[in-house]
Protein backbone atom coordinates (compact mmCIF):
# COMPACT_ATOMS: atom_id res chain seq x y z
CA UNK A 1 0.00 0.00 0.00
CA UNK A 2 1.24 3.39 -0.86
CA UNK A 3 -0.40 6.64 0.51
CA UNK A 4 -1.35 9.72 -0.93
CA UNK A 5 2.36 12.38 -0.59
CA UNK A 6 -0.32 14.92 1.81
CA UNK A 7 -1.31 12.20 4.13
CA UNK A 8 -0.36 9.08 6.21
CA UNK A 9 -2.44 6.50 7.20
CA UNK A 10 -1.97 5.96 10.91
CA UNK A 11 -3.81 3.66 14.10
CA UNK A 12 -5.98 4.66 16.71
CA UNK A 13 -7.38 2.18 19.14
CA UNK A 14 -11.47 2.49 19.43
CA UNK A 15 -10.39 1.27 23.50
CA UNK A 16 -7.86 2.96 24.71
CA UNK A 17 -7.55 5.83 22.03
CA UNK A 18 -3.95 5.41 21.80
CA UNK A 19 -2.68 6.34 18.47
CA UNK A 20 0.33 4.09 16.93
CA UNK A 21 1.73 2.92 13.94
CA UNK A 22 -0.29 0.43 11.65
CA UNK A 23 1.04 -3.14 12.53
CA UNK A 24 -1.85 -5.75 11.28
CA UNK A 25 -2.29 -6.86 14.58
CA UNK A 26 -3.95 -5.21 18.03
CA UNK A 27 -3.04 -1.63 20.51
CA UNK A 28 0.15 -2.29 21.27
CA UNK A 29 -0.95 -0.73 24.71
CA UNK A 30 -4.16 -2.35 25.88
CA UNK A 31 -4.35 -5.33 23.27
CA UNK A 32 -7.74 -4.65 21.86
CA UNK A 33 -8.63 -5.54 18.71
CA UNK A 34 -10.77 -2.98 18.08
CA UNK A 35 -8.51 -0.80 15.69
CA UNK A 36 -9.13 2.60 13.31
CA UNK A 37 -7.11 3.88 10.96
CA UNK A 38 -6.74 7.58 10.91
CA UNK A 39 -5.06 10.03 8.09
CA UNK A 40 -2.26 12.19 9.36
CA UNK A 41 -0.51 15.25 7.91
CA UNK A 42 3.04 13.29 6.67
CA UNK A 43 5.55 15.72 8.48
CA UNK A 44 7.60 15.26 11.16
CA UNK A 45 10.31 15.79 13.24
CA UNK A 46 13.23 13.40 13.51
CA UNK A 47 14.18 11.81 17.70
CA UNK A 48 17.26 10.04 16.19
CA UNK A 49 19.02 9.10 12.86
CA UNK A 50 22.06 6.89 12.18
CA UNK A 51 24.10 5.16 9.56
CA UNK A 52 24.60 1.75 9.53
CA UNK A 53 27.43 0.43 8.20
CA UNK A 54 25.98 -3.51 7.95
CA UNK A 55 22.31 -3.23 7.38
CA UNK A 56 19.93 -6.32 7.47
CA UNK A 57 19.84 -8.64 4.51
CA UNK A 58 18.82 -7.13 0.88
CA UNK A 59 19.59 -3.34 1.90
CA UNK A 60 23.52 -1.74 0.97
CA UNK A 61 25.42 0.71 3.03
CA UNK A 62 25.53 3.42 3.37
CA UNK A 63 21.73 2.90 4.96
CA UNK A 64 20.71 5.60 7.12
CA UNK A 65 17.46 5.48 9.53
CA UNK A 66 15.85 7.34 11.50
CA UNK A 67 13.25 7.64 14.22
CA UNK A 68 10.70 10.11 13.40
CA UNK A 69 7.50 11.79 15.78
CA UNK A 70 4.86 12.32 13.41
CA UNK A 71 1.56 14.60 14.87
CA UNK A 72 -0.27 13.08 18.27
CA UNK A 73 3.38 11.47 19.29
CA UNK A 74 2.96 8.27 16.98
CA UNK A 75 6.40 7.21 16.08
CA UNK A 76 8.20 5.51 12.91
CA UNK A 77 11.47 3.99 11.74
CA UNK A 78 12.36 5.55 8.37
CA UNK A 79 14.64 5.06 5.74
CA UNK A 80 16.18 8.26 5.15
CA UNK A 81 16.77 10.33 1.50
CA UNK A 82 20.23 12.13 1.95
CA UNK A 83 22.41 12.62 4.23
CA UNK A 84 21.99 12.01 7.95
CA UNK A 85 19.51 14.35 9.65
CA UNK A 86 20.14 15.99 13.31
CA UNK A 87 17.90 15.41 15.63
CA UNK A 88 14.98 18.15 15.24
CA UNK A 89 15.11 18.38 11.50
CA UNK A 90 11.65 17.92 10.09
CA UNK A 91 10.91 15.70 7.57
CA UNK A 92 8.05 14.32 5.59
CA UNK A 93 7.47 10.59 5.57
CA UNK A 94 5.59 8.34 3.06
CA UNK A 95 4.76 4.61 2.80
CA UNK A 96 6.76 2.53 0.79
CA UNK A 97 5.51 -0.75 0.57
CA UNK A 98 6.74 -2.69 3.48
CA UNK A 99 9.13 0.34 5.14
CA UNK A 100 8.35 4.10 5.63
CA UNK A 101 10.97 6.51 4.08
CA UNK A 102 11.78 9.84 5.46
CA UNK A 103 12.93 12.92 3.64
CA UNK A 104 14.38 16.35 5.31
CA UNK A 105 11.93 19.61 4.26
CA UNK A 106 13.77 22.31 4.76
CA UNK A 107 11.47 25.35 4.39
CA UNK A 108 8.32 23.01 6.25
CA UNK A 109 6.93 24.25 9.52
CA UNK A 110 7.52 21.83 12.85
CA UNK A 111 4.21 19.86 12.66
CA UNK B 1 11.69 -21.64 50.16
CA UNK B 2 15.35 -20.39 49.77
CA UNK B 3 18.16 -21.41 47.91
CA UNK B 4 21.37 -20.01 47.32
CA UNK B 5 24.27 -19.97 45.26
CA UNK B 6 26.60 -22.71 46.42
CA UNK B 7 29.93 -22.63 43.27
CA UNK B 8 30.44 -20.94 40.60
CA UNK B 9 31.98 -22.12 37.51
CA UNK B 10 33.53 -20.28 34.72
CA UNK B 11 35.26 -20.80 31.48
CA UNK B 12 37.17 -18.72 29.50
CA UNK B 13 35.37 -16.42 27.09
CA UNK B 14 36.86 -15.69 23.82
CA UNK B 15 37.89 -17.15 20.78
CA UNK B 16 37.63 -20.99 21.67
CA UNK B 17 38.42 -24.07 19.42
CA UNK B 18 36.32 -26.25 21.59
CA UNK B 19 32.65 -27.26 20.51
CA UNK B 20 29.50 -25.88 22.35
CA UNK B 21 28.98 -29.04 24.55
CA UNK B 22 32.98 -28.82 25.31
CA UNK B 23 32.38 -25.56 26.66
CA UNK B 24 29.38 -25.90 28.08
CA UNK B 25 30.47 -29.23 29.91
CA UNK B 26 33.71 -27.43 31.19
CA UNK B 27 32.05 -25.02 33.01
CA UNK B 28 30.04 -27.52 34.58
CA UNK B 29 32.08 -29.81 35.50
CA UNK B 30 34.09 -26.33 37.44
CA UNK B 31 30.83 -26.16 39.25
CA UNK B 32 30.06 -29.54 40.15
CA UNK B 33 34.00 -29.55 41.40
CA UNK B 34 32.89 -26.75 43.51
CA UNK B 35 30.32 -28.98 45.61
CA UNK B 36 32.59 -32.29 45.88
CA UNK B 37 30.17 -33.89 42.70
CA UNK B 38 27.38 -33.69 45.34
CA UNK B 39 24.18 -35.46 43.62
CA UNK B 40 22.33 -32.82 41.19
CA UNK B 41 18.45 -33.50 40.93
CA UNK B 42 17.84 -30.43 38.00
CA UNK B 43 19.74 -29.64 35.28
CA UNK B 44 18.91 -26.02 33.56
CA UNK B 45 20.73 -25.28 30.27
CA UNK B 46 20.17 -22.27 28.59
CA UNK B 47 21.53 -21.41 24.96
CA UNK B 48 20.29 -19.20 22.07
CA UNK B 49 21.88 -20.81 19.06
CA UNK B 50 22.74 -24.30 20.24
CA UNK B 51 24.62 -25.00 17.01
CA UNK B 52 27.11 -28.15 16.88
CA UNK B 53 28.83 -29.08 14.26
CA UNK B 54 26.99 -31.25 12.50
CA UNK B 55 24.09 -28.30 12.67
CA UNK B 56 21.54 -28.05 15.66
CA UNK B 57 22.47 -29.92 18.81
CA UNK B 58 19.88 -31.91 21.74
CA UNK B 59 22.05 -29.74 24.17
CA UNK B 60 19.84 -30.95 27.16
CA UNK B 61 20.44 -35.07 26.64
CA UNK B 62 23.82 -34.52 25.62
CA UNK B 63 24.85 -32.49 28.56
CA UNK B 64 22.86 -35.17 31.06
CA UNK B 65 24.96 -37.69 29.24
CA UNK B 66 28.19 -35.89 28.78
CA UNK B 67 28.03 -34.85 32.82
CA UNK B 68 26.37 -38.51 34.46
CA UNK B 69 23.75 -36.44 35.31
CA UNK B 70 20.94 -38.83 33.73
CA UNK B 71 19.16 -39.10 36.93
CA UNK B 72 18.50 -35.99 37.41
CA UNK B 73 15.43 -33.91 35.25
CA UNK B 74 15.96 -31.27 33.14
CA UNK B 75 14.64 -27.94 31.59
CA UNK B 76 16.09 -25.62 28.71
CA UNK B 77 15.08 -22.06 28.03
CA UNK B 78 15.38 -19.90 25.56
CA UNK B 79 15.24 -15.94 25.83
CA UNK B 80 17.77 -14.52 23.35
CA UNK B 81 20.37 -12.68 24.75
CA UNK B 82 18.06 -12.76 28.22
CA UNK B 83 18.89 -16.56 28.28
CA UNK B 84 21.28 -16.74 30.95
CA UNK B 85 19.28 -15.14 33.19
CA UNK B 86 16.33 -16.90 32.21
CA UNK B 87 18.01 -20.23 32.65
CA UNK B 88 18.53 -18.87 36.90
CA UNK B 89 15.05 -17.98 36.96
CA UNK B 90 13.56 -20.95 35.70
CA UNK B 91 15.88 -22.99 38.56
CA UNK B 92 15.41 -20.64 41.48
CA UNK B 93 12.03 -20.94 40.90
CA UNK B 94 11.99 -24.82 40.52
CA UNK B 95 13.82 -24.98 43.51
CA UNK B 96 11.32 -23.10 45.06
CA UNK B 97 8.14 -25.41 44.29
CA UNK B 98 10.05 -27.81 47.02
CA UNK B 99 10.57 -30.76 43.71
CA UNK B 100 14.49 -30.55 43.54
CA UNK B 101 16.71 -30.08 46.20
CA UNK B 102 20.07 -29.00 44.11
CA UNK B 103 20.37 -27.75 40.72
CA UNK B 104 23.12 -27.01 38.16
CA UNK B 105 22.66 -24.22 35.75
CA UNK B 106 24.33 -23.87 32.79
CA UNK B 107 24.24 -21.20 29.73
CA UNK B 108 26.66 -21.49 26.67
CA UNK B 109 27.07 -20.38 23.39
CA UNK B 110 29.43 -21.24 20.37
CA UNK B 111 29.66 -17.55 18.20
CA UNK B 112 33.08 -17.34 16.73
CA UNK B 113 32.81 -20.38 14.19
CA UNK B 114 30.09 -18.25 12.10
CA UNK B 115 30.26 -15.13 10.17
CA UNK B 116 29.47 -11.93 11.61
CA UNK B 117 26.92 -11.71 8.87
CA UNK B 118 25.04 -15.09 10.39
CA UNK B 119 25.29 -13.92 13.82
CA UNK B 120 23.66 -10.87 12.63
CA UNK B 121 20.80 -12.23 11.41
CA UNK B 122 20.24 -14.62 14.37
CA UNK B 123 20.74 -11.69 16.56
CA UNK B 124 18.01 -9.87 14.45
CA UNK B 125 15.40 -12.46 14.91
CA UNK B 126 14.76 -10.67 18.19
CA UNK B 127 13.93 -7.64 16.44
CA UNK B 128 10.40 -6.84 15.03
CA UNK B 129 10.10 -8.07 11.49
CA UNK B 130 9.32 -4.64 10.52
CA UNK B 131 12.31 -3.23 12.03
CA UNK B 132 14.78 -6.08 10.03
CA UNK B 133 12.34 -5.49 6.60
CA UNK B 134 13.44 -1.67 7.09
CA UNK B 135 17.24 -2.34 7.07
CA UNK B 136 17.68 -2.29 10.87
CA UNK B 137 20.11 -4.40 13.18
CA UNK B 138 20.47 -4.59 16.43
CA UNK B 139 23.31 -2.56 16.72
CA UNK B 140 21.02 -0.19 14.37
CA UNK B 141 18.38 0.13 16.95
CA UNK B 142 21.03 0.55 19.70
CA UNK B 143 22.33 3.68 18.20
CA UNK B 144 19.05 5.33 17.69
CA UNK B 145 18.31 4.81 21.53
CA UNK B 146 21.53 6.23 22.27
CA UNK B 147 21.19 8.94 19.97
CA UNK B 148 18.21 9.74 21.59
CA UNK B 149 19.93 9.78 25.41
CA UNK B 150 22.61 11.83 24.63
CA UNK B 151 20.32 14.63 22.63
CA UNK B 152 18.01 14.26 26.08
CA UNK B 153 20.32 14.02 28.45
CA UNK B 154 22.75 16.85 26.87
CA UNK B 155 25.93 14.89 26.57
CA UNK B 156 28.17 13.53 23.87
CA UNK B 157 29.55 10.72 22.66
CA UNK B 158 32.24 10.99 24.99
CA UNK B 159 29.91 9.32 26.90
CA UNK B 160 29.69 6.15 25.33
CA UNK B 161 33.71 6.12 25.16
CA UNK B 162 34.02 6.15 29.02
CA UNK B 163 31.50 3.61 29.58
CA UNK B 164 33.79 0.86 27.14
CA UNK B 165 37.09 2.53 28.96
CA UNK B 166 35.33 1.47 32.13
CA UNK B 167 34.67 -2.07 31.05
CA UNK B 168 37.96 -2.72 29.47
CA UNK B 169 39.52 -1.85 32.89
CA UNK B 170 37.86 -3.98 34.82
CA UNK B 171 37.92 -6.75 32.61
CA UNK B 172 41.83 -6.66 32.84
CA UNK B 173 41.48 -8.17 35.95
CA UNK B 174 39.00 -10.77 35.37
CA UNK B 175 41.14 -13.91 33.56
CA UNK B 176 37.87 -15.57 32.62
CA UNK B 177 37.10 -12.52 30.31
CA UNK B 178 37.81 -12.26 26.31
CA UNK B 179 39.36 -8.80 27.09
CA UNK B 180 42.41 -8.57 28.74
CA UNK B 181 43.80 -5.27 27.25
CA UNK B 182 42.17 -1.90 28.42
CA UNK B 183 41.53 0.88 25.93
CA UNK B 184 41.89 4.65 25.49
CA UNK B 185 39.71 6.87 24.38
CA UNK B 186 41.23 7.94 21.34
CA UNK B 187 41.64 4.08 20.70
CA UNK B 188 37.40 3.97 20.77
CA UNK B 189 36.96 7.25 18.50
CA UNK B 190 39.28 5.28 16.00
CA UNK B 191 37.68 2.08 16.01
CA UNK B 192 35.35 1.99 12.73
CA UNK B 193 32.05 3.29 12.77
CA UNK B 194 28.96 0.52 13.33
CA UNK B 195 25.83 2.61 13.71
CA UNK B 196 26.91 6.08 14.84
CA UNK B 197 27.27 7.28 17.28
CA UNK B 198 28.03 4.14 18.33
CA UNK B 199 31.64 2.65 16.87
CA UNK B 200 33.07 -0.73 17.22
CA UNK B 201 34.47 -0.63 20.60
CA UNK B 202 31.26 0.62 21.93
CA UNK B 203 29.46 -2.50 21.04
CA UNK B 204 29.85 -6.02 22.26
CA UNK B 205 32.16 -8.96 20.72
CA UNK B 206 31.36 -11.95 19.22
CA UNK B 207 32.56 -14.52 21.89
CA UNK B 208 32.53 -18.18 22.81
CA UNK B 209 32.06 -19.42 25.92
CA UNK B 210 29.88 -20.85 29.16
CA UNK B 211 28.87 -20.35 32.32
CA UNK B 212 27.80 -22.63 34.70
CA UNK B 213 26.54 -23.06 38.68
CA UNK B 214 25.35 -24.86 41.35
CA UNK B 215 21.82 -23.07 43.12
CA UNK B 216 20.50 -25.30 45.82
CA UNK B 217 18.09 -25.23 48.81
CA UNK B 218 19.16 -23.19 51.62
CA UNK B 219 20.95 -20.07 53.20
CA UNK B 220 24.42 -18.83 52.32
CA UNK B 221 26.18 -15.28 51.47
CA UNK B 222 24.53 -15.75 47.90
CA UNK B 223 21.27 -16.30 48.83
CA UNK B 224 18.03 -15.25 46.37
CA UNK B 225 16.27 -12.57 47.81
CA UNK B 226 14.46 -11.31 45.17
CA UNK B 227 13.44 -12.11 40.95
CA UNK B 228 11.97 -10.09 38.45
CA UNK B 229 11.13 -10.40 35.43
CA UNK B 230 8.74 -8.17 32.71
CA UNK B 231 8.67 -7.22 28.98
CA UNK B 232 8.23 -4.56 27.08
CA UNK B 233 6.79 -3.77 23.45
CA UNK B 234 8.88 -5.96 20.78
CA UNK B 235 8.54 -2.65 18.47
CA UNK B 236 10.61 0.43 19.05
CA UNK B 237 7.86 3.02 17.99
CA UNK B 238 5.38 1.68 20.31
CA UNK B 239 7.46 2.36 23.36
CA UNK B 240 6.59 5.93 25.13
CA UNK B 241 10.25 6.65 26.34
CA UNK B 242 13.40 5.50 24.16
CA UNK B 243 16.02 6.71 27.20
CA UNK B 244 14.89 3.94 29.62
CA UNK B 245 14.21 0.42 29.25
CA UNK B 246 10.88 -0.52 30.76
CA UNK B 247 11.14 -3.89 31.35
CA UNK B 248 14.47 -3.12 33.30
CA UNK B 249 12.11 -0.63 35.55
CA UNK B 250 9.55 -3.10 35.52
CA UNK B 251 11.54 -6.09 36.46
CA UNK B 252 13.65 -4.67 39.15
CA UNK B 253 10.27 -3.31 40.76
CA UNK B 254 9.23 -7.07 41.61
CA UNK B 255 12.86 -7.86 42.21
CA UNK B 256 12.95 -5.66 45.16
CA UNK B 257 9.40 -5.82 46.10
CA UNK B 258 9.95 -9.49 46.60
CA UNK B 259 13.99 -9.18 48.68
CA UNK B 260 11.51 -6.12 50.51
CA UNK B 261 14.60 -4.54 49.70
CA UNK B 262 15.59 -0.96 48.29
CA UNK B 263 18.15 0.42 45.70
CA UNK B 264 19.53 1.83 48.44
CA UNK B 265 20.69 -1.47 50.12
CA UNK B 266 22.31 -2.57 46.92
CA UNK B 267 26.23 -3.21 47.35
CA UNK B 268 27.56 -4.59 43.79
CA UNK B 269 25.43 -4.61 40.20
CA UNK B 270 26.21 -6.16 37.07
CA UNK B 271 24.33 -5.10 34.54
CA UNK B 272 23.61 -6.10 30.56
CA UNK B 273 26.23 -3.73 28.48
CA UNK B 274 25.73 -5.14 24.98
CA UNK B 275 26.27 -1.53 24.34
CA UNK B 276 28.46 0.30 26.19
CA UNK B 277 26.47 3.42 27.04
CA UNK B 278 23.67 1.44 28.05
CA UNK B 279 25.07 0.71 31.22
CA UNK B 280 23.82 4.47 32.41
CA UNK B 281 19.87 3.49 31.42
CA UNK B 282 20.53 0.01 33.21
CA UNK B 283 22.01 1.69 36.34
CA UNK B 284 19.46 4.54 36.00
CA UNK B 285 16.61 1.35 35.59
CA UNK B 286 18.01 -0.05 38.81
CA UNK B 287 17.76 2.74 40.76
CA UNK B 288 21.19 3.53 41.73
CA UNK B 289 20.86 7.12 40.45
CA UNK B 290 18.44 9.47 39.10
CA UNK B 291 17.16 9.79 35.37
CA UNK B 292 20.05 11.05 33.43
CA UNK B 293 22.84 10.84 35.92
CA UNK B 294 24.29 7.38 35.15
CA UNK B 295 27.08 9.29 33.22
CA UNK B 296 27.95 11.91 36.09
CA UNK B 297 27.65 8.60 38.34
CA UNK B 298 30.68 7.00 36.84
CA UNK B 299 32.34 10.67 36.29
CA UNK B 300 32.35 10.58 40.42
CA UNK B 301 33.89 7.52 40.66
CA UNK B 302 31.28 5.49 42.25
CA UNK B 303 31.02 2.99 39.99
CA UNK B 304 34.72 1.76 40.62
CA UNK B 305 35.66 -1.16 42.90
CA UNK B 306 36.22 1.06 45.54
CA UNK B 307 33.19 3.43 44.74
CA UNK B 308 29.81 3.72 46.16
CA UNK B 309 28.11 0.82 44.13
CA UNK B 310 30.59 -0.89 42.01
CA UNK B 311 29.32 -1.45 38.25
CA UNK B 312 30.11 -4.40 36.50
CA UNK B 313 33.70 -4.82 38.44
CA UNK B 314 33.90 -8.35 36.09
CA UNK B 315 34.15 -6.41 33.14
CA UNK B 316 30.31 -6.42 31.99
CA UNK B 317 29.17 -7.44 28.45
CA UNK B 318 31.85 -5.05 26.44
CA UNK B 319 34.83 -6.78 28.67
CA UNK B 320 34.03 -10.18 29.78
CA UNK B 321 32.70 -10.71 25.79
CA UNK B 322 29.06 -11.58 24.76
CA UNK B 323 28.41 -15.44 24.27
CA UNK B 324 24.92 -14.24 23.93
CA UNK B 325 23.12 -16.75 26.19
CA UNK B 326 25.57 -16.70 28.76
CA UNK B 327 26.38 -13.28 29.73
CA UNK B 328 22.85 -13.37 31.50
CA UNK B 329 24.68 -16.05 33.73
CA UNK B 330 27.61 -14.98 33.86
CA UNK B 331 26.21 -11.48 35.47
CA UNK B 332 24.23 -13.39 38.03
CA UNK B 333 27.47 -15.68 38.54
CA UNK B 334 29.47 -12.46 39.57
CA UNK B 335 27.51 -11.11 41.62
CA UNK B 336 27.25 -14.33 43.28
CA UNK B 337 31.65 -14.06 43.16
CA UNK B 338 31.69 -10.88 44.90
CA UNK B 339 28.97 -12.23 47.77
CA UNK B 340 30.68 -15.13 48.11
CA UNK B 341 34.14 -13.56 48.92
CA UNK B 342 35.52 -15.61 45.32
CA UNK B 343 35.84 -12.48 43.41
CA UNK B 344 39.77 -12.81 43.50
CA UNK B 345 41.31 -9.97 41.72
CA UNK B 346 38.13 -8.59 40.45
CA UNK B 347 37.28 -8.39 44.05
CA UNK B 348 35.16 -5.00 44.71
CA UNK B 349 36.85 -3.36 47.81
CA UNK B 350 34.67 -4.03 50.76
CA UNK B 351 32.77 -7.44 50.27
CA UNK B 352 29.08 -6.86 49.45
CA UNK B 353 25.84 -8.65 51.55
CA UNK B 354 23.75 -7.68 48.49
CA UNK B 355 23.91 -7.69 45.02
CA UNK B 356 22.20 -7.06 42.20
CA UNK B 357 22.03 -8.90 38.53
CA UNK B 358 20.44 -7.86 35.40
CA UNK B 359 20.45 -9.69 32.32
CA UNK B 360 18.35 -8.27 28.93
CA UNK B 361 16.85 -9.69 25.92
CA UNK B 362 16.93 -8.61 22.80
CA UNK B 363 16.81 -4.79 22.34
CA UNK B 364 15.22 -4.94 26.14
CA UNK B 365 12.58 -6.17 25.27
CA UNK B 366 12.21 -9.15 27.44
CA UNK B 367 15.11 -8.51 30.93
CA UNK B 368 15.68 -10.15 34.10
CA UNK B 369 16.27 -8.66 37.35
CA UNK B 370 18.12 -10.81 40.39
CA UNK B 371 19.07 -9.98 43.76
CA UNK B 372 21.36 -12.10 46.12
CA UNK B 373 22.93 -11.75 49.59
CA UNK B 374 22.96 -12.81 53.04
CA UNK B 375 19.49 -14.31 53.92
CA UNK B 376 18.10 -12.00 56.90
Amino acid sequence: MTDRADELSLSRCGACHARFLPNDGPCPRCGSKEVETFLSPPLGVVLAATEVTSPAEGWRPPHRLALVELPQSVRVLAIVEGEVPISGTVVSVRRDGDVYRAKPEPGAMRP
Amino acid sequence: MSSHVSAIGLGRYGKRPESLVDLAAEAANLALEGIGRKPIDLLVVGSMMAYGPHGPEALLPRLASRLGLEAAQGLRVDSASGTGGMAFHAAAIALESGRFQRALVIAAEKMTDRTTAVITRALAASLHSSEVAAGATMPALAGLITQRYLDRFGYTTSICDRASIHARAMAVDNPTAHFQKAVTASEVQASRAVALPLRLLHCSAISDGATALILERGQGPATVLGLGQAFDALRLVDRDDLTTFGATRLAAERAYEGARLSPKQVQVVEVHDAFSPFVYQHIEDIGLCARGEGPRYFESGAARRDGKVPVNPSGGVIGRGHPVAASGLAEVAEVALQLRGEADRHAIARRPKVGLAQAMSGLATHNFVTILGAAG
